[in-house]
């Protein structure tokens, strides 16, 4: 049965641990294996003994695709392929693949030395793990074997994000990963073509909300940013090199200018080599504007952002950092918080989520004491913000995505069906299309109708013109021929010529039927009485009375003979071959109707 | 993109707090639904238009700590279809109950928000006596424990109907065929309208037909359309009655004396109101004697009437609400046109307003003169 099942991993209704298995003509894929941020304990990982109750996984899955870097994405890859075991390829764009290890080193970082955790990956298998990526580039079709192919479609979001087309034969599915319809200061709107795949996969996390526009986020933050130097204090970014830190820097740069501030920004060091090495070797995924003022001009050499030197957390007056790593659980801006956060003029702005245990997602969780190393405790009077730069798509962004490639189906993960009835409603009339929500764990089979070509030969076709009426393009035309399937390839061909392909012999088959008849006159009579009656009656056919006394209508034979037993009965042997099994029903029926008087 | 860069800038100094969205398509409806919730609803004649519940975003509903709640978005937490137009809903309180009204005025339509899914449906009608061809019923909601929808296209017309029975409990028995442009239940008992030519009028629905009455404003101002909102009791002493003309002719008066309006001031509208269906005047629940008033251009206007007595020339707005216009950066004549807005009903300051190119605002404003 052509069919396409879909089936989301792991339990409950969560966000995060984005992981689905997608069956599609008899071949598996798994798309993303994130981490669910929120659970410390296995629930943090999909649940993989869906695919298999036992061990490896190499054999049930024909590759696996990572959307891009974030954790709830790809944190949970090297437990799946090392410690559950996979050996398989995992696909992925080029900067996923430059990017992704560096962002589960620190995790893993975190989770072992600050939480202490023990049955977690180590380094060794987040490097066996990225061995096993094979990295695409956009719009290229990559052939995973001889029947299953991938195509990467640019997603926006983050850096190196894409959506992905899987396809074996003439079914498709499209998964979107995080994607985002509007253009932002560094990367571009998510594109994909009418593709029109069975299926279009998506998340339903955004689904029902309506985003507040880009410059009313910006203006939030250069207003807190604003207010606090404005009143002398100092305002700490945390920032990962390759997230929003290139957003707002070109946004600070931009209203500096405009505000005519004199205030310093400074990125540390580390951030601006990272940051320019990476956007060196992957500038084609960022936006057109991004890549004309790089050719110009050094990423990084703003004219207001100059690069930080540790002293100067030291000095009095305002100022903005902007300082990795991005959670404030290491390194530098740890350094800078611990000596800013005892003055309430200080400002911190969080940009991004931060993982349990480091002291940012204390701080976002509300937490004002905070006990650092050797038992110290920080006083946090430094005011927190925490604010959301991450683009994905609300409810105006997915119509807009499936209008662009006009799938046959559209299926929403990670939402509770009954919360989302009108987005489906939705979806449904203005597509015309079914809308499909499982729970996790939930398989959505649906079915396909695959469309088989098949090669019709010449000669048939020819015959079939012949025959008369021309073929029109909207009605069916019944076509009788034999169909030869060699490897992958259908042709129609006629009987004879598939017997001799196949050196065959033809078989004949004949059919003879009794008909009897009260007739005292004897055969030979019989039968001219059947001739002449044929003859006036059968207009359009040939009919023949051959010397031996048999009649022929075409090329079937009737013989007139006398019952073995009933001198007064004539029994009418009617034989037809297999081929003009109509004309000789036909036939038999008229000749039981019986035979008109003959004339005396 | 410069213009907007500017005001983005100026908007710092402007707004304490500033959301902007995009609706799937225009709005003429907020209409609140507790604190944290509102209705906006389409309006388009010919295809199907969407009624949606949306919440607060979260930052705008915390009273502490806002800074911990990154979320700024509207969430949809409730959906549905109408295949009509809507350009008035009210929701009925303490109830799951929504009527709509719109064009073709012949019926309101009574909506159910669902309990446990997230879909607003088409439960019943109420039919409308006078069936006109572009006249549309008004609507308010008589809150009592059997909620009665009062409507009306003119003042003939006017009835409540009980919500659950479907029976007329109140019929305005008029031959009076003056159009109706707004009504507003005050009370159990009383409800005020205010006719298209601006006639004003209180109405005690125990008594036979005989409002208390102000005629139109003034000799000179015929042919100007208005509008009016009558401002909650307790809310201070000095008039509490607002109406608005479409040629920006706004007046107060007190509902002892509607005859003679307390003041009356010609607001700095540049032009007439390009449709005064769209007319807007609101007072303001959280300040004394503020009110805001819009659909004349893409901004809102508020004004401090603390001061306002007799007949004045010019007045200058507190505050005028741009976004609309300048958010985006638009060409001057694609500028927008406010098709209405409302005051959030507990922080004193914050507004929103929806525009007909489908954009709301969410915008908390500075009072740079400090005495509102």
């Amino acid at each position: 049965m052509p069919e396409i099942r879909v089936t989301p991993l792991g339990a409950g209704q969560d966000v995060g641990r984005s992981c689905i298995l997608v069956s599609i003509s008899g071949k598996n894929v798994m798309l993303d294996c994130g981490m669910h941020m929120g659970y410390n304990d296995d629930r943090r990982f999909p649940d993989f003994s869906y695919i298999t109750q036992s061990g490896r996984l190499t054999d049930f899955l024909d590759c696996v695709i990572i959307s891009h870097f974030h954790l709830d994405h790809c944190g949970a890859l090297p437990y799946f392929s090392e410690m559950v075991g996979y050996d398989g390829p995992i696909y992925m764009t080029h900067p996923t693949q430059a990017i992704c290890p560096i962002l589960l080193e620190d995790y893993r970082k975190i989770a072992v030395d600050k939480k202490g955790e023990a049955n977690f990956f180590t380094s060794q298998m987040i490097k066996d793990c990225m061995k096993k990526v094979v990295a695409v580039h956009l719009h290229q079709t990559v052939q995973v074997d001889d029947e299953l192919e991938i195509k990467a479609y640019y997603a926006g979001h983050v850096l190196g994000a894409a959506m992905f087309q899987i396809k074996v034969g003439s079914e498709s599915v499209v998964y979107t990963g995080d994607y985002n319809m509007t253009p932002d200061r560094h990367l571009g709107a998510a594109w994909i073509d009418k593709c029109r795949p069975n299926l279009l996969i998506t998340e339903s996390t955004y689904a029902t909300t309506i985003r507040d526009s880009k410059r009313c986020r910006e203006r939030d933050f250069l207003k807190k940013v604003h207010e606090t130097v404005e009143r002398g204090g100092k305002v700490l970014i945390p920032v990962f090199a390759l997230g929003r830190a290139q957003e707002l820097c070109i946004l600070l740069e931009t209203f500096w200018e405009r505000m005519n501030l004199k205030v310093p920004i400074y990125f540390s060091t580390g951030l601006t080599e990272k940051a320019n090495h990476y956007y060196k070797l992957f500038i084609t995924w960022t936006n057109q504007k991004i890549r004309k003022t790089f050719v110009q001009r050094n990423m990084f050499e703003f004219k207001h952002i100059k690069a930080f030197d540790r002293t100067f957390a030291d000095n009095p007056g305002p100022m903005v950092v902007f300082a990795t790593p991005g959670m404030l659980h290491a390194g530098q801006s740890l350094q800078i918080f611990r000596k800013w956060a005892g003055n309430e003029k200080n400002m911190v702005i969080m940009p991004g989520y931060c993982v349990q245990g480091t002291v940012g997602h204390k701080i976002l969780s509300g937490q004002r004491k905070l006990e650092m190393e050797g038992r110290q405790v920080l006083e946090v009077k430094m005011q927190v913000e925490y604010m959301s730069f991450s683009a994905h798509a609300d409810a105006k962004g997915i119509m807009q995505l499936v209008g662009q490639a006009e799938p046959e189906s559209v299926l929403l993960v990670h939402g509770e069906a009954k919360k989302m009835e009108f987005l489906r409603q939705k979806i449904e009339q203005e597509f015309r299309v079914s809308c499909y929500m499982p729970a996790n764990g939930e398989t959505v089979t649906l079915p396909t109708s695959p469309s088989i070509p098949v090669g019709i030969s010449l000669g048939l076709l020819k015959r079939e013109m012949v025959q008369g009426l021309l073929p029109e393009a909207k009605k069916p035309r019944l076509l009788h021929g034999t169909l030869v399937m060699k490897d992958s390839s259908f042709r129609l061909v006629s009987s004879e010529q598939a017997l001799k392909e196949l050196g065959l012999a033809e078989h004949q088959l004949r059919f003879t039927c009794r008909v009897h008849l009260q007739d005292t006159r004897k055969e030979q009579e019989t039968a001219l009485r059947v001739y002449s009656h044929l003859k006036s009656t059968l207009k359009d056919h040939c009919v023949q009375h051959l010397p031996d006394g048999s009649v022929t209508v075409e090329s079937i034979l009737i013989q007139a003979a006398a019952h073995s037993e009933d001198p007064g009965t004539k029994v009418l042997l009617v034989s037809w071959t297999y081929q003009d099994e109509e004309l000789g029903s036909f036939l038999t029926a008229l000749l039981k109707n019986g035979l008109p008087q003959a004339p005396s | 993109m410069e213009l907007a860069e500017d005001w983005l800038v100026e908007s710092l100094r402007l707004y304490q707090d500033f959301h902007a969205f995009d609706l799937s398509g225009a709005t003429r409806v907020l209409e609140w639904i507790g604190e944290k919730g509102v209705f906006v609803a389409g309006y388009e004649s010919s295809k199907k238009n969407e009624i949606l519940h949306l919440i607060l975003p979260l930052r705008l509903s915390v009273k502490e700590n806002q800074g911990l709640f990154p979320e700024r978005d509207f969430k949809v937490r409730h959906g549905g279809f109408s295949d009509r137009s809507v350009f008035d809903l009210k929701h009925v309180p303490d109830t799951r109950l929504l009527v709509t009204t719109g064009l073709p005025g012949c019926y309101l339509q009574v909506w159910q928000i669902g309990e446990d899914n997230d879909v607003i449906e088409a439960v019943s009608t109420i039919d409308v006596q006078d069936r006109e061809k572009s006249l549309w019923p008004r609507v308010s909601v008589f809150s009592t424990a059997a909620p009665g929808i009062l409507h009306g296209t003119r003042l003939s017309g006017l009835k409540t109907v009980d919500i659950e029975s479907q029976k007329i409990t109140y019929s305005s028995g008029t031959s009076d065929s003056e159009s109706l442009s707004s009504l507003q239940v005050l009370d159990s008992d009383t409800f005020a309208f205010c006719g298209t030519s601006g006639r004003l009028g209180l109405v005690d629905t125990r008594q036979k037909w005989a409002p208390l009455e102000a005629f139109s404003p003034s000799p000179d101002s015929s042919g100007q359309r208005w509008c009016a909102d009558v401002r909650n009791r307790g809310q201070g002493p000095g008039p509490c009655v607002a109406s608005l003309g479409s040629d920006g002719q706004l007046c107060l008066l007190d509902p002892r004396n509607l005859c003679h309006p307390v003041s009356s001031a010609q607001c700095p509208v540049s032009k007439s109101s390009p449709d005064p269906e769209l007319l807007r005047v609101s007072w303001a629940p959280g300040l004394d004697n503020c009110l805001a008033i819009s659909g004349f251009d893409g901004t809102v206007q508020i004004y401090d009437v603390t001061s306002w007595d007799g007949k004045k020339s010019q007045v200058e707005s507190l505050f005028t609400h741009k976004g609309h216009i300048l958010l985006d950066g638009n060409e001057i004549d694609a500028t927008p046109l406010v098709t209405t807005h409302t005051w959030h009903p507990c922080k004193p300051r914050t507004l929103l307003s929806a525009a007909s190119d489908a954009s709301l605002h969410v915008w908390d404003w500075v009072d740079l003169q400090a005495s509102c």
